[in-house]
C-alpha cells in the first residue's frame, strides 16, 4: 500500500520521442543482429514477457481493479485502463470471435511506431510485437494460460 | 509551385532530388548543383549568427530569366533547395518559407525513422508525398 502512497496519480512526464527512439534503436539492433524477422519477433515478443510479468504487479498496484469475472471484462480493462495508463491511448476491441475467446486490439496511434517506415526487406517484421509480449506474460501472471497475442 | 526540390547533406552530396517530369530534366539538376556554391557564400557570410529561424531561411539565391532558385539551411547544415517557376509570380516570400518549415519537419520526421541511417538516399514515402503535394499544388 505505500506504493500506492507514493505514486498516487502521480504520471512521470518524458518525452515521449525519447521513447519512440528507444524503442526504434532496439528493433534495428535486433534485426542487425539477427538478420532474420522471425527470431527479431520472437525475442521481442521473449522481452515483452519478461516486461509483462513484472509489469502486472505494478498494474494491480496502481489501478486497484478488482478481479474480472468474464473475459469481456478483461478486455475493457486491457484497453481502457491499461494501455491509458501506460502509454496514454485507448485502442478499440473489435473482431469478436464467435465462441468469445478471442479479439482484436486496435491501436490508431501507436506512439511506438511515430515517424517509423517499414523498409522492404523487412517485411515479415512485427515492429510492435514488444507489446504482445506485454500481454502475454501479464494476462499469464493472472492465471489465463490459454492466451496468444498476435498482430 | 515548386519544379525541384533538393535536399543536400553536409557534405554536399545530394540525398533526395526530385524534379516534375520534363524533358530536360538534367537542368535542373545542374542547377540545384551551382546553387551550392551560392548558399555556402551566404552561410560564411553570416558566420555564428545562424540560431534563429530567419537566418535559417536562406531567401532567393538566384533568379534565372525562367526560374527562381531558393535556399534553406539547417542547423545541422543539411541544406533544402527549392526551384521555382518565375512566371508564378503569385508566390510570396512567406509561401516559400511555409513550404521550407514543411520540407525540415518531414526531413525530421525521416530522420526519426529508425530503419534510416543518417547519410543514405532518402527513401520515405510519406516524404515522397509530402514533396508531390508542394509540387503540384496550384498557388
Amino acid at each position: 500500500m505505500s506504493r500506492q502512497a507514493n505514486r498516487g496519480t502521480e504520471s512521470k512526464k518524458m518525452s515521449s520521442e525519447l521513447f519512440t527512439l528507444t524503442y526504434g534503436a532496439l528493433v534495428t539492433q535486433l534485426c542487425k543482429d539477427y538478420e532474420n524477422d522471425e527470431d527479431v519477433n520472437k525475442q521481442l515478443d521473449k522481452m515483452g514477457y519478461n516486461i509483462g510479468v513484472r509489469l502486472i504487479e505494478d498494474f494491480l498496484a496502481r489501478s486497484n481493479v478488482g478481479r474480472c469475472h468474464d473475459f469481456l471484462e478483461t478486455a475493457d480493462v486491457i484497453a481502457k485502463v491499461a494501455f491509458k495508463m501506460y502509454l496514454g491511448i485507448t485502442p478499440s476491441i473489435t473482431n469478436w470471435s464467435p465462441a468469445g475467446d478471442e479479439f482484436s486490439l486496435i491501436l490508431e496511434n501507436n506512439p511506438l511506431v511515430d515517424f517509423v517506415e517499414l523498409p522492404d526487406n523487412h517485411s515479415s517484421l512485427i515492429y510492435s510485437n514488444l507489446l504482445c509480449g506485454v500481454l502475454r506474460g501479464a494476462l499469464e501472471m493472472i492465471r489465463k494460460p490459454r492466451c496468444t497475442a498476435d498482430t | 509551385m515548386a519544379v525541384c526540390v533538393a535536399v543536400i547533406a553536409k557534405e554536399n552530396y545530394p540525398l533526395y532530388i526530385r524534379s516534375i517530369p520534363t524533358e530536360n530534366e538534367l537542368k535542373f539538376h545542374y542547377m540545384v548543383h551551382t546553387s551550392l556554391d551560392v548558399v555556402d557564400e551566404k552561410i560564411s557570410a553570416m558566420g555564428k549568427a545562424l540560431v534563429d529561424q530567419r537566418e535559417l531561411y536562406l531567401g532567393l539565391l538566384y533568379p534565372t530569366e525562367d526560374y527562381k532558385v531558393y535556399g534553406y539551411v539547417t542547423n545541422s547544415k543539411v541544406k533544402f533547395v527549392m526551384v521555382v517557376d518565375s512566371s508564378n509570380t503569385a508566390l510570396r516570400d512567406n509561401e516559400i518559407r511555409s513550404m521550407f518549415r514543411k520540407l525540415h519537419n518531414s526531413y525530421t520526421d525521416v530522420m526519426c525513422n529508425p530503419f534510416y541511417n543518417p547519410g543514405d538516399r532518402i527513401q520515405s514515402r510519406a516524404f515522397d508525398g509530402m514533396v508531390t503535394s508542394m509540387m503540384i499544388q496550384v498557388c
